[in-house]
C-alpha cells in the first residue's frame, strides 16, 4: 500500500504561535494528535500540498535536499518567527516533475538557497513532523490550476511514489471558509466570521466524514463558492486525487476559527 | 520646518526580469540583458530622482499582501536575501535598506485616524517582498535614500474593486498628510504592472526578446487607451475606467498602488510623461512620471531647504540587524488567565 495516511490541516500560523489561546488550542492539540497518527502510519515520505505556496508559471516541486531558516509571516509577523528544518525527498520530487509533464502540466523543480518556504508548509511540518523525521515532497499551488488539475497532480504523485516503492502520508494544507475579520479582535474571542460560513464549514466536514466518490468534486465546488473557501479548496482536491478519487470517510479531530476563517484538522480513513 | 511635499510620482512596475536583465551585483543570476526599453526608461527615473533630491521614497507593493489592514515597514534597517517565489531563477537579490520609520509611523497613525486598519511591522527578521525591492532598485540602485514600504491590503479582492480603491484613496491622503506634517520631500512609487495577463510558460532563455510580445491585442489596446489618457492628463477618465480595466486586463492596479499614488499627489489632472513601455512575459508595463515641480505644484530642488543635505548619509544601522535569538513577537497576549 502506497498511501498509509492522509490529512487535511490548516495553514494559519496562529495555532502554532499562540497555541495557548483557547480558540486555537483545540486546533493545536488536534494537529499534534494527527502528527501521532501520521507517525504511527510509518510513512517514508510526506506528500504535501500547501495553498500558501503560490505559483503562476508551471507546477513547482521543492527539490532542495535540505532547507533550514527562519520565516516571518507577512501577515502575522507580530506573533513571532517560524523556524523550520525540512528534509526533502528529492528523488520523488524529480519523479513528480517528470510525472506532471506526462499528464500535460508544465513543471519545474525548485532548488535555491533562501527560497521562501510558505507559512502553511512550515506550520504543517512543525505539528505533523516535529523532529523532521520524515522527508517531504512539496507541491505548489499554481493559481491557474483547476480543482481537476490538482486532483490529477495528487493522483500522479501517488503513482510516482508507488513506482519508487514509497509509503506516503498525504497532507493537504489549507483552510475552510476563507473570510477573516477585517478589524482587530480580541483573539480570546475568535470565532467564524459569520453563521453562514460556519454552516458551510460544518456541512463540508459532514461530507468528509461521510466519505466521497465521483460526486465529491461537485460537493467541494459548491462549498468553495458558498464559503469563499481558501484557494477553491484545492488542497482537498490533492487529497482526493491521492486517495484514488474515493474515500470511505474521515475523522474531524477539531474544527475552529483562525481570525474568523474556518480551520479543521481532518484525518481520512485509509 | 517647511511643509513637506510630494515632488513626483512614478508608475514603477516591478517585473524581476528588469533587475535580472541589468545584472547588478546584488542579484545572483546573470543574464544576457533583455527588456532594454523598460530598463532605459528606469534610467530616466534615476536621473529625475537625482535632480529632485528627495528625502524619502515611498513605495506601495502588491507583493506584500496583508489580510488585516494596511501595513508599513517599521524597522530602521532591513537587510537580507529576497528570492522571488515565482521567478527564483531570475531574482535572488541581497538587499540592504534604511526605512524612514518616523514618516511611516505618522502615515500609519493618519490612516487609523481616517478609519483604516493600519499596522507597523516591527519584526526585524521580516523578509521584504520582491515587488518593493525591485521598484526601489530600479528607481534608486544606490539605496542611499530612506524608504517607506506599504503593504497591499487584499480589500479590493475581498470587497469590490471600488470599495478597495476607496480605502486606497484614504491611505493616499494619510500618506500625504504625514509627508506634509514632517516636512519631507518625497517621491512616491506605484509599484504595479498595467495589463497583467501573462504567458503560462517561460522561454528556455528568459531574456530571449523574440518571445516577448503583448499577451493579446485586447490587452495592448487597453494599455494604450489608459496611457493615452495619462499622457493627455485626463486623469479623471483614467480613474473612471480603472474598474473596467482591472476586470478586463486583470490589471495589477487592482492592488491599489496607482490609486494610492494619485490620492497622495492630490489627484493632479496633469499629463504624465511616458518614459517607456514594454511587455514582460506578456504583461504590459509602463514607466510613467508626474514631476510636480514642472507644474509649480512642488518646489524645485534648487529652492528647497533640506533639513539635512541630500544624500548626506544613511541612518546608522543596528550592529546586527538579523542577529540575535528568535523573535518572540509583541503580538497580542492572551493574558495570564488564559494561559
Amino acid at each position: 500500500m502506497t498511501v498509509v495516511s492522509a490529512f487535511l490541516v490548516p495553514g494559519s500560523p496562529l495555532p502554532l504561535l499562540r497555541s495557548e489561546n483557547p480558540p486555537w488550542s483545540g486546533i493545536a492539540s488536534a494537529y499534534r494528535t494527527a502528527g501521532r497518527a501520521l507517525a504511527a502510519s510509518r510513512p517514508d515520505t510526506i506528500l504535501l500540498y500547501s495553498t500558501q505556496w503560490m505559483a503562476v508559471l508551471d507546477e513547482l516541486w521543492q527539490a532542495r535536499p535540505h532547507l533550514a531558516d527562519t520565516h516571518v509571516d507577512e501577515n502575522w509577523y507580530e506573533y513571532g518567527d517560524l523556524e523550520y528544518d525540512l528534509n526533502i525527498d528529492v528523488e520523488l520530487a524529480q519523479a513528480c516533475v517528470a510525472g506532471s509533464k506526462e499528464i500535460g502540466i508544465s513543471s519545474k523543480a525548485i532548488d535555491y538557497d533562501k527560497f521562501p518556504i510558505d507559512t502553511g508548509t512550515i506550520v504543517a511540518d512543525k505539528f505533523l513532523n516535529p523532529s523532521s523525521r520524515y522527508p517531504l515532497t512539496i507541491a505548489a499551488n499554481n493559481l491557474y490550476h483547476s480543482f481537476d488539475d490538482t486532483i490529477r497532480l495528487g493522483e500522479m504523485a501517488v503513482q510516482k511514489a508507488t513506482d519508487l516503492g514509497r509509503r506516503v502520508a498525504i497532507v493537504g494544507v489549507g483552510g475552510l471558509s476563507g473570510s477573516i475579520f477585517r478589524h482587530e479582535i480580541d483573539i480570546r474571542s475568535d470565532g467564524i466570521v459569520s453563521a453562514e460560513d460556519d454552516a458551510w464549514n460544518r456541512q463540508m466536514l459532514s461530507s468528509l466524514e461521510a466519505g466521497g466518490d465521483a460526486s465529491f468534486p461537485e460537493v467541494c465546488d459548491e462549498f468553495a463558492k458558498g464559503a469563499k473557501a481558501d484557494m477553491g479548496f484545492k488542497h482537498c482536491a490533492w487529497i482526493y486525487g491521492a486517495l484514488g478519487r474515493k474515500f470511505s470517510g474521515a475523522r474531524v479531530h477539531e474544527y475552529g476559527a483562525t481570525y474568523g476563517s474556518g480551520a479543521a484538522v481532518v484525518e481520512f480513513k485509509v | 520646518m517647511p511643509k513637506g511635499e510630494i515632488v513626483a510620482g512614478f508608475i514603477a512596475p516591478h517585473p524581476p526580469h528588469l533587475v535580472y536583465g541589468e545584472n547588478p551585483p546584488q542579484n545572483e543570476p546573470k543574464s544576457q540583458g533583455g527588456w532594454e526599453q523598460l530598463r532605459w526608461a528606469y534610467e530616466k527615473v534615476r536621473a529625475k530622482i537625482d535632480e529632485l533630491q528627495p528625502d524619502v521614497i515611498l513605495v506601495h507593493s502588491p507583493h506584500w499582501i496583508t489580510q488585516l489592514g494596511h501595513h508599513f515597514l517599521g524597522i530602521e534597517h532591513l537587510a537580507g536575501k529576497s528570492v522571488d517565489p515565482i521567478f527564483p531563477n531570475l531574482f535572488r537579490y541581497t538587499y540592504d535598506m534604511n526605512v524612514d520609520v518616523e514618516l511611516a509611523e505618522a502615515a500609519c497613525q493618519n490612516a487609523k485616524d481616517l478609519g483604516l486598519v493600519s499596522k507597523m511591522m516591527r519584526n526585524p527578521k521580516f523578509r521584504v517582498d520582491y515587488g518593493t525591492i525591485t521598484s526601489l532598485h530600479l528607481a534608486r540602485p544606490q539605496w542611499d535614500i530612506p524608504v517607506v514600504g506599504l503593504s497591499a491590503n487584499n480589500s479590493p479582492y475581498y470587497l469590490t474593486t471600488e470599495e478597495g480603491f476607496e480605502e486606497m484613496d484614504r491611505l493616499g491622503k494619510a500618506t500625504r498628510k504625514a509627508i506634509e506634517d514632517l516636512g519631507r520631500r518625497a517621491v512616491v512609487l506605484c509599484s504595479a504592472t498595467m495589463s497583467h495577463r501573462h504567458f503560462q510558460e517561460e522561454p528556455d532563455v528568459p531574456e530571449d526578446m523574440s518571445q516577448e510580445h503583448p499577451y493579446s491585442m485586447e490587452m495592448y489596446q487597453w494599455d494604450m487607451k489608459l496611457i493615452d489618457l495619462m499622457r493627455r492628463g485626463e486623469m479623471q477618465k483614467v480613474h473612471d475606467l480603472l474598474p473596467q480595466f482591472v476586470e478586463i486586463a486583470f490589471a495589477e492596479f487592482k492592488a491599489g498602488s496607482f490609486t494610492w499614488m494619485c490620492s497622495a499627489m492630490g489627484y493632479p489632472e496633469l499629463p504624465g510623461e511616458l518614459l517607456g513601455f514594454g511587455n514582460v512575459i506578456g504583461t504590459g508595463n509602463a514607466v510613467f512620471e508626474w514631476d510636480l515641480t514642472k507644474f509649480g505644484l512642488a518646489t524645485p530642488a534648487s529652492e528647497w531647504k533640506h533639513s539635512r543635505p541630500f544624500n548626506a548619509g544613511r541612518p546608522s544601522a543596528p550592529s546586527s540587524p538579523l542577529g540575535g535569538g528568535s523573535f518572540g513577537g509583541a503580538g497580542p497576549s492572551i493574558g495570564a488567565t488564559a494561559r
